[in-house]
Order: structure tokens, then C-alpha cells, then sequence
């Protein structure tokens, strides 16, 4: 995998712009996911996500190949979530839920269409719940805990990713973690 | 809730996976005992699997193409360099062939004058006519080329006769209608290249068989 992405990037930075179509096809979905995930709507995740790669391609130069391309890749798009989550503060208020009723909506739409098996709705009820509570949690522990638990990664490489020692990354993983254990408590 | 504090931390290091064995112990020791600690670590743990089985989100379809057509765009210059670069096979071709046809036309040019003669075998040279003799009674074992001349067989020629820039003259007249009949005996074919593609077509030909006989 890293000899396929460093091959890649080799060709890319020579000036073959359609090998770029290669790595953003292997790391689309999970960019993807860690916008959607940081900023709960699927139009704003795809901006961030398209800008993410748009970033990546410009500033390949400044990417040190020794390192793990997803890292930067990552750090890349937390970053401009975590700008757009800052942006957008002054017009909303985390108890609006903003993104979580646009979910919803979405959701009990399809469930009025068609009848979804119990197992189905469950399923949707418990994505539902999930993002909603990851939308509740403030951002800094929010992009820990995505990394950490959806995106699968290891400490020291959320570590990389967010430029904090290892140690902080841990204290916030543990607070977004008691965060939404408490949530789910009292749900 | 005293023991809180101290076990929470624990809690969130076997949650981490970072747990010496002796910590691990302690921790088993202590949530068999502790209600709250138990409930709190169930709970912890009961958070951890639903986040992680929130089932992961693709990227919406046509994702690459619209990432793809946001880039800058690239000069002709440039994507012409990565074609080359791609296909290295096609820069080498092209200068293969660039050598090929400058090598072939100095040669063509070059060759105007002299006659020139390869063979095996006794033959004369005519400078005046511009013609090869091959004399009664004698035999050229293999392959004759003449270049910028004629050539007239009496004798006999056991390979393939390739004539540029000339032709065979029959050498008696009276003999009738074929040179092969008038002349002497040739085993081999016989090849008149009079044409600068005719020429090529000859060396092309001839590479290729240098080819296959390297080959084999």
C-alpha cells in the first residue's frame, strides 16, 4: 500500500495529474468521513473533502514522502474542519442540532417510503444517535474521537495528525469518551 | 466513591489498551467488588462499540471527477512530457526513427558516385561503363551487392544478386529475351532497387533479418 501511494506521488509531482485521480480514489471515503463525521451534513463534508484533496495536490511539494500520506492527508482535513466548525460558531448553537435534524430528516423520510425491517431502522436510529452526540461534543474532542474510533487510527498517529503530544490526544479521547458515556446514560 | 478517581484511570488505560498485566489485575480485582467502577467501565465500553459501529460513509459518487476537474489545469507541454514519460517505448521509437531515416538518406546521398561491389569471388570492375563483370567460368559463392552500377553475368553467381542504383545488362544481345538466359547461371534472386523507397523498403527488410537471424 505505502509503495502504491509513494509510486503515485512520485508520478504526480513529475506532472501526471491523472495519477492524482488514483490517491483520491483510495482516500476519498475516509477524508469523507472524518468531514462528515467533524461537521454532520453532507454538503459541507464533501466542500471540506474536495478542498482537502484540492490542498493535498497544490502543496504535494511540501509533503514529505518519508512519512505516512494519510497522516498528512488527515491533518489536512481536520484542519480546515475544525476552520469551518470556527467559522460558522457565531450563528449556532450546539443545542440546535443543526446537522442532527437535517439527519433526521432525511432518515424518517426514507422510513416513511418504505417499510424498513426492525433491524434496518435500528440502525439508522443508533447512526442517528451517534452523530448526533459526536455533533454535541466540543470539536477538539470531537476529531479525537473520530480518528480514534471511526477512522481506526493509533494514538501516536492522531497524534501526528493533530500536532498534540500523545499524552493530550489521550486526556482528550478520555473526556469525549465520558462525554458520550454520560449521553448515552441519560438517553 | 472514593475509589472513583484512581479506577477511572485505569478504566481509560484498558480502554486504551496500555494496561500492565499488574494493573489489569487490579482493576479485575476491584470491579468485581465495585458496583460503580463495574457500571462505568460497561458503560464506557458500551460507547466505544456503538461509536465504532457507526457504519462508515462513502464519499458521494463522482467524488474523484469533480475533485479531478477543480484542479488546476494542466499545460499541453506538460501532459505531452508525461505521455512521453509514460510510454517511454514511443520517445525511443521516435528517435529510433529519426536515426534510421537521417542514417538511410546520408547513405543514399553519399553513394552516388563510387561503384561499390561486396561479394565473394572474382569480378571486374568496368569504372567507364559503370558496370560489373562477372567473367565466363567464374563463380561468386555467395551474395553479390553493387551499388551505383550495372552488372553483367557471364559466370555464375551462387547467392542473391541485389542491385541499387543500377541494373543487370544483358551482356550478349543476340542470347534473346531473358538475361538469365543470356547470361550465366544465377542461383539465388535477384533484386533491382532503383527508388529511395525501394531503398528503404530493402533496409527495413534487411534489418529485420539481421534481426531474426541475431534471434535465432
Amino acid at each position: 500500500m505505502d509503495a502504491v501511494v509513494k509510486k503515485i506521488i512520485k508520478e504526480v509531482k513529475k506532472g501526471d495529474q491523472q495519477a492524482f485521480s488514483e490517491l483520491v480514489e483510495l482516500y476519498k471515503d475516509k477524508v469523507y468521513q472524518v468531514a462528515y463525521r467533524m461537521l454532520g451534513n453532507s454538503h459541507e463534508a464533501q466542500d471540506i473533502a474536495q478542498e482537502a484533496f484540492l490542498r493535498a495536490y497544490t502543496n504535494l511539494d511540501s509533503y514529505d514522502v518519508n512519512r505516512k500520506f494519510s497522516t498528512w492527508l488527515f491533518r489536512i482535513a481536520t484542519n480546515l474542519a475544525i476552520d469551518r466548525i470556527r467559522k460558522k460558531k457565531p450563528d449556532f448553537h450546539l443545542e440546535d442540532h443543526v446537522a442532527g435534524t437535517e439527519d433526521l430528516n432525511y432518515y424518517s423520510q426514507i422510513a416513511t417510503e418504505e417499510e424498513l425491517p426492525e433491524e434496518q431502522v435500528v440502525k439508522f436510529e443508533m447512526q442517528e444517535w451517534v452523530q448526533k452526540e459526536i455533533m454535541m461534543l466540543p470539536p477538539k474532542y470531537r476529531s479525537a474521537i473520530i480518528l480514534k474510533y471511526m477512522e481506526d487510527l493509533s494514538l501516536k498517529e492522531i497524534s501526528e495528525i493533530l500536532k498534540l503530544p500523545v499524552a493530550t490526544v489521550k486526556t482528550r479521547i478520555h473526556r469525549g469518551r465520558e462525554a458520550l458515556r454520560k449521553r448515552l446514560r441519560d438517553s | 466513591m472514593a475509589c472513583k478517581n484512581e479506577y477511572s484511570i485505569l478504566i481509560h488505560k484498558y480502554l486504551d489498551e496500555e494496561m500492565t498485566l499488574l494493573e489489569k489485575k487490579k482493576l479485575e480485582n476491584h470491579i468485581i467488588k465495585c458496583k460503580d467502577c463495574e457500571g462505568h467501565m460497561r458503560e464506557l465500553r458500551k460507547t466505544v462499540a456503538i461509536v465504532q459501529s457507526a457504519s462508515h460513509i462513502e464519499a458521494p459518487i463522482n467524488f474523484t471527477e469533480s475533485v479531478m476537474n477543480k484542479l488546476p489545469k494542466e499545460t499541453n507541454t506538460n501532459r505531452w512530457k508525461t505521455r512521453l514519460r509514460k510510454h517511454p517505448i514511443l520517445l525511443t521509437a521516435a528517435v529510433f526513427f529519426l536515426v534510421f531515416v537521417m542514417s538511410i538518406s546520408s547513405i543514399w546521398n553519399d553513394s552516388t558516385k563510387e561503384i561499390v561491389v561486396k561479394g565473394d569471388g572474382h569480378f571486374i570492375v568496368d569504372e567507364e561503363r559503370r558496370v560489373v563483370i562477372i567473367p565466363e567460368g567464374e563463380t561468386i559463392s555467395g551474395d553479390i551487392i553493387v551499388r551505383n552500377g550495372n552488372i553483367e553475368i557471364e559466370g555464375e553467381v551462387l547467392g542473391d544478386i541485389t542491385i541499387i542504383n543500377g541494373e543487370i545488362i544483358k551482356s550478349d544481345i543476340s542470347n534473346g529475351e531473358n538475361y538469365l538466359a543470356s547470361a550465366g547461371h544465377v542461383a539465388g534472386e535477384i533484386h533491382e532497387i532503383n527508388q529511395v523507397f525501394d531503398w528503404l523498403w530493402y533496409r527495413v527488410k534487411a534489418f529485420f533479418s539481421d534481426v531474426i537471424n541475431f534471434i535465432n
